[in-house]
This record gives C-alpha cells, sequence and structure tokens, in this order.
C-alpha cells in the first residue's frame, strides 16, 4: 500500500465509525448497540474522534520511511483495509436494526438467569403481586419451577418478539427479548414459551407482540417445555423505541 | 529526535506524490463528515431486510466497533502525547540499573503509556533504538498492553474480581514478560533477533532516521494520529467482523461443549484470541459472551495470551524481529498461558 493511502486509511475509518456512532446518538438508537451507561463515554469519544481525524487530515503529509513490507504482509494489509472500508461503508449505509430471532436461537433462550425474582417469595404472596412481573422476571421463574399450582391464577402480560421454538416451530414460539449489558455482543435471550397450533399462519418469526395469557400445561408433543403460556390474546404491535432490556 | 521514543525507518526521502494545502483539506474533511451525516440520514428510513443471520453478524459487529471506538480514540492520542510530548529521557532517568529490577520496571511502564499493542510496537522499537537491549524492549512489548490503566479498568468494568480473572491477567503478564526478558537475554548476541533491515536502522546515525525533526510537534502529533489509526483501525474493524461471525456461526451447544472441558476450553479460547487479533483494551468486552459457558481458566489465557501474540501483532513484530524469534517468542507465550489457564481450572 502507498504511503498516501495508509496516511487516510485509518483517518477515514475512524471518521465513518464516528460519523455513524454519533448520528445513531443524536437519532437516539445509540441503545440498539449499547447498554445506556456507556453512550456518554462513546459519543464523547466518537466526537473527540471524529475532530482529531478532521485536523490530523490538514496535517501537511510526513515523509513516508516505512521499511517495504514483505509480499504477504502487504497483501493482508490490503485485505484487511479492504474488508474495513465495505464494513464502515455498511455502518453508514444500512438502516440500524436489533438483533433478531437467529441470534436468540443460536443463543438459548433462558440459558441464564437475568433477574432476581424467587418463586419462594411469590408463592406466599398474593396472586397480584406478579401483575408487574416483567418477562425477564417470568423467565427467572419459570427457570426455578414447573409447578402448575404456583402459576394458578397469575396473569401475565408482556411484549417481545417471536422466536420460533427450536423443537416444535409450528405449534410453540417464544415471546422473546434480548437482555443486554455492556454492548449488544454480550446479548442474552429471555423469552417466554407459547403454546398457539400453527401460529405460523397469523403471526411471523421476529415480529413484535403484545400477548396475556397464563400459564399452564403445555399440549405440545415435541417441546421438552412442562409449561407453557396458553394466550387469551395476541396482538401485533410496532417495535419498541427500546426494543433491549438493560442488566 | 530528543522528544520522542518513536523510531523510524531510514530510506531517502521521497516527496509525496500529491500536496493538499490544509484550507482545502479541512474544507474537503468538513464535506465528507457532512457528507457521512447526510447519507446516514438518508438511507436511516429504507425499507430493506437483510437475512437474519447477515443483519446480526452486521449488528454485533457494529456494537463491538462502537463499543471500542471510544478506548481506541483515547488509546491513540495518549500514544501521541507520549511519543510526541513525554521527554524520553523521563523515561530513561527513572529506571534501576540492575538488570532484573531494571526489566520488571519496563514491565510496569505501560501503567505511564497507556496504548494498547499495536501502538507498543513502535514504543518498543524506539526503545531499542534509543539503546535499550532488545530483551529489555522485549518485556515491555509483552507486558505494556496488559499492564496498562485502560486494559486494567475495562478487565475490572467486564469482572471485577469474580473467579480471580483479573489478577491472573496482571500477574500473567508481568510473569510472562518478565519471563521472555530473562530468557531472551541468555543469547549471547541479543542483536540477532532483530531483522537485518531493523538492526541497520538500529545502527544509523540519528540525523538518518529522524525525518520530522524540523516539523512542529503540533504538526508531528496529527501525523502521528493518522499512522496510528491506519494501524489499528483496520485490525479492529476485522476483529469486530470476526467477532461477530463467531457469534453467528457457532451454536452455543458447541462453545458450551468445548468451554466446559478444562483442557479443551482454554486451547480454544487461546485459538479465538490469536485468530481475531482484538485490542487488549477491548478485549475483555469481546469475551464477556462467553463467560459462563467457558472455564474460567479460559478466560484468563484468552486475556493473557491474545494480547502478546494474534496475527495481527505477529504481522507487527515482524517488521522488527526474526521468524525464528517470533517462533521462540510464541511457544513459551503460549505454554505459560496454557498452564495458568490449566491450573486455573483444575485447581481453582
Amino acid at each position: 500500500m502507498s504511503g498516501s493511502a495508509t496516511r487516510w486509511q485509518g483517518l477515514v475509518l475512524i471518521a465513518a465509525v464516528s460519523a455513524s456512532t454519533l448520528w445513531l446518538w443524536m437519532s437516539g438508537q445509540l441503545g440498539l448497540y449499547v447498554a445506556p451507561r456507556h453512550e456518554a463515554f462513546v459519543t464523547i469519544m466518537a466526537a473527540i474522534g471524529l475532530v482529531a481525524s478532521l485536523l490530523s487530515a490538514v496535517a501537511p503529509a510526513a515523509h513516508d520511511h516505512s521499511a517495504a513490507a514483505p509480499r504477504w504482509n502487504r497483501l493482508l494489509a490490503g485485505t484487511a483495509t479492504g474488508i474495513s472500508a465495505v464494513v464502515a461503508t455498511t455502518m453508514l449505509v444500512l438502516p440500524p436494526a436489533t438483533l433478531t430471532s437467529a441470534t436468540a436461537t443460536l443463543r438459548a433462550i433462558n440459558s441464564t438467569s437475568q433477574s432476581s425474582a424467587s418463586a419462594a417469595d411469590v408463592a406466599s404472596a398474593a396472586t397480584s403481586s406478579t401483575d408487574a412481573f416483567s418477562i425477564n422476571d417470568w423467565a427467572s421463574i419459570l427457570r426455578q419451577t414447573s409447578d402448575l399450582a404456583f402459576y394458578s391464577d397469575r396473569n401475565v402480560t408482556t411484549i417481545g418478539f417471536i422466536t420460533a421454538d427450536p423443537e416444535d416451530p409450528e405449534n410453540m414460539f417464544y415471546v422473546s427479548r434480548f437482555v443486554i449489558t455492556h454492548c449488544a455482543i454480550d446479548a442474552q435471550a429471555i423469552g417466554l414459551p407459547i403454546y398457539l397450533e400453527n401460529w405460523g399462519s397469523t403471526f411471523e418469526a421476529d415480529q413484535w407482540i403484545d400477548v396475556t395469557g397464563e400459564f399452564g400445561t403445555n399440549r405440545s408433543r415435541d417441546s421438552s417445555q412442562a409449561i407453557a403460556l396458553l394466550p387469551d390474546d395476541i396482538t401485533g404491535i410496532d417495535q419498541p423505541t427500546e426494543p433491549y432490556l438493560y442488566a | 529526535m530528543s522528544d520522542t521514543l518513536l523510531a523510524r525507518t531510514p530510506r531517502p526521502d521521497r516527496h509525496p506524490r500529491w500536496r493538499i494545502s490544509p484550507a482545502t483539506g479541512l474544507a474537503i474533511g468538513v464535506v465528507l463528515a457532512a457528507a457521512a451525516f447526510g447519507l446516514r440520514q438518508l438511507t436511516a428510513g429504507a425499507d430493506f431486510t437483510l437475512p437474519n443471520a447477515i443483519q446480526d453478524l452486521l449488528t454485533l459487529s457494529y456494537s463491538v466497533l462502537i463499543e471500542s471506538i471510544g478506548f481506541v480514540v483515547l488509546g491513540i492520542l495518549l500514544s501521541v502525547m507520549v511519543q510526541i510530548w513525554i521527554p524520553a529521557s523521563w523515561i530513561v532517568r527513572v529506571l534501576p540499573r540492575n538488570v532484573v529490577l531494571r526489566r520488571a520496571a519496563l514491565s510496569l511502564l505501560g501503567v505511564f503509556l497507556p496504548v494498547c499493542e499495536c501502538g507498543n510496537v513502535p514504543l518498543a522499537r524506539g526503545l531499542i533504538v534509543k539503546g535499550f537491549s532488545v530483551p529489555e524492549s522485549m518485556t515491555f512489548l509483552v507486558a505494556a498492553p496488559i499492564l496498562n490503566p485502560i486494559t486494567i479498568i475495562t478487565t475490572h468494568q467486564v469482572f471485577g474480581f469474580d473467579d480471580g480473572i483479573l489478577v491472573a491477567r496482571l500477574l500473567g503478564g508481568f510473569a510472562i514478560a518478565n519471563l521472555i526478558g530473562w530468557l531472551f537475554s541468555r543469547h549471547p548476541e541479543p542483536d540477532r533477533l532483530l531483522t537485518d533491515t531493523f538492526y541497520a536502522q538500529c545502527a544509523a546515525p540519528d540525523a538518518a532516521r529522524d525525518h520530522d525533526h524540523s516539523a512542529s510537534r503540533w504538526t508531528q502529533s496529527r501525523q502521528l494520529f493518522a499512522r496510528e489509526a491506519s494501524a489499528v483501525m483496520p485490525a479492529l474493524i476485522i476483529g469486530a467482523t470476526i467477532a461477530g461471525l463467531v457469534q453467528v456461526v457457532i451454536p452455543r451447544e458447541t462453545l458450551v461443549a468445548l468451554g466446559s472441558n478444562p483442557l479443551w476450553s482454554v486451547l480454544a479460547l487461546m485459538a479465538l484470541a490469536f485468530v481475531i487479533s482484538i485490542c487488549s483494551n477491548i478485549d475483555a468486552f469481546f469475551i464477556l459472551p462467553f463467560v459462563g459457558i467457558f472455564m474460567p481458566g479460559a478466560i484468563a489465557a484468552f486475556l493473557i495470551f491474545g494480547p502478546i501474540i494474534d496475527i495481527k501483532m505477529l504481522a507487527m513484530m515482524r517488521t522488527t524481529l526474526t521468524t525464528r524469534t517470533l517462533i521462540q517468542l510464541t511457544t513459551i507465550v503460549a505454554l505459560m498461558s496454557l498452564a495458568i489457564g490449566l491450573v486455573m481450572n483444575y485447581v481453582g
């Protein structure tokens, strides 16, 4: 790679990533990628990065004294630059998006607990004590008990996106959410199993829904889940402005 | 050159192919930045859907990029400050004369030179040019990416003191760096560890490698920012993309199967560290989703091995050290990281 190309590539890449980051912050969508507690640092440093890139672009070119690199090294550097340029460009061109049900499936829904809700505490309280439970709380309770008596007369209302159940994709799906600790790469999928025969004829994967119902015996033959949410009502909704939950 | 540790390879001067005046450059830069914002605004609402796997690959890669860009910019600015604004004599003056203590002090130098591994290669070259021995500079090169404030802060932010991962990373980095320094100091002719090109450069008089002595520090700072950005950014974006790819392609069951085995978990994460070549300042964020799947010793081995040896670092170190030296270095660091990981998994 020539010296002038080397001189510009880093500045252009920092400027592109910084500009994209600043735009996400301005449009209120930075939360699609990083947790709110990191937003201030990320935004300030992206602004500094953009200004520093512009100021460095104005500096007179330094003489190129670098030793000639071996051919494989130049090839590697050229490939890296090409891929970097493509990724940076897509960052500026493609619409911002959330993670999808594909990642929820790969990460195994409810493989980790993200709530401190305790079944022992809830069992001794009135059934109305769980009215305000979030999807996160319910997912945690599901990991703790499959005793049907525990769930009777407890209404569940929650929103989330649809992820097909891997064991019985025709009759079961999860109403699911991602919980983010630092950034989207650490997203953990949580969800509640829902039994609805032939759900694919009415809804589709990744669709956002508002669901109301009660937990009961799971009628699916293929699923290993003992209980499932039996929906009274499911309504399609728009994706919320904050699609992730934050740990 | 008196105020900088940075070494440059001598070569006959040549004029840049084209020149841009500062005003034109700034105007072009501002227009391009405005165009980037305009393009972003224009395409934001596009009704365009990619297949889920590709969409998630991009979302995951962007999230790593956005999370780490702040630390990368900070690292480059600190690197510029250290290389251009802090006199080399300050560093030389405070170091002990006893070789063991001197290497121990050099391995802690990263605390004051908080750049990630990419920035350390030019710094280590600068130390050799300044007259430090090759093993001493290698001690710094190995330790600095781990024993520096930004890496310590991000590792602590992610792990706290859970499972002894942070402590293992810091002590492991220190021990390996000093072992490397001691082992290579036994070499009868340490200068033979260097490539011929770099050795010739070290032997050259100061004036031959001092190309920016006429530029102001402000100008040198901006030139260095551009050069560091070019070294770091492609590696960061590739690392983020591979990080995303691994997440999208490899099912959790596979990772869980690998991660719950004391030996394979360590080997798998060391291999991952080697391939993704992610920056030590942000590697803790990268490995976060693997916590709970992989055993603590594997996470610690990833955090110790990755900053010292990976594809990107080998390519950068090859500018300075011979292939034979790099093979020896890689073997020692890999065995030490593996040993630390196994001890943590079996004893912890």
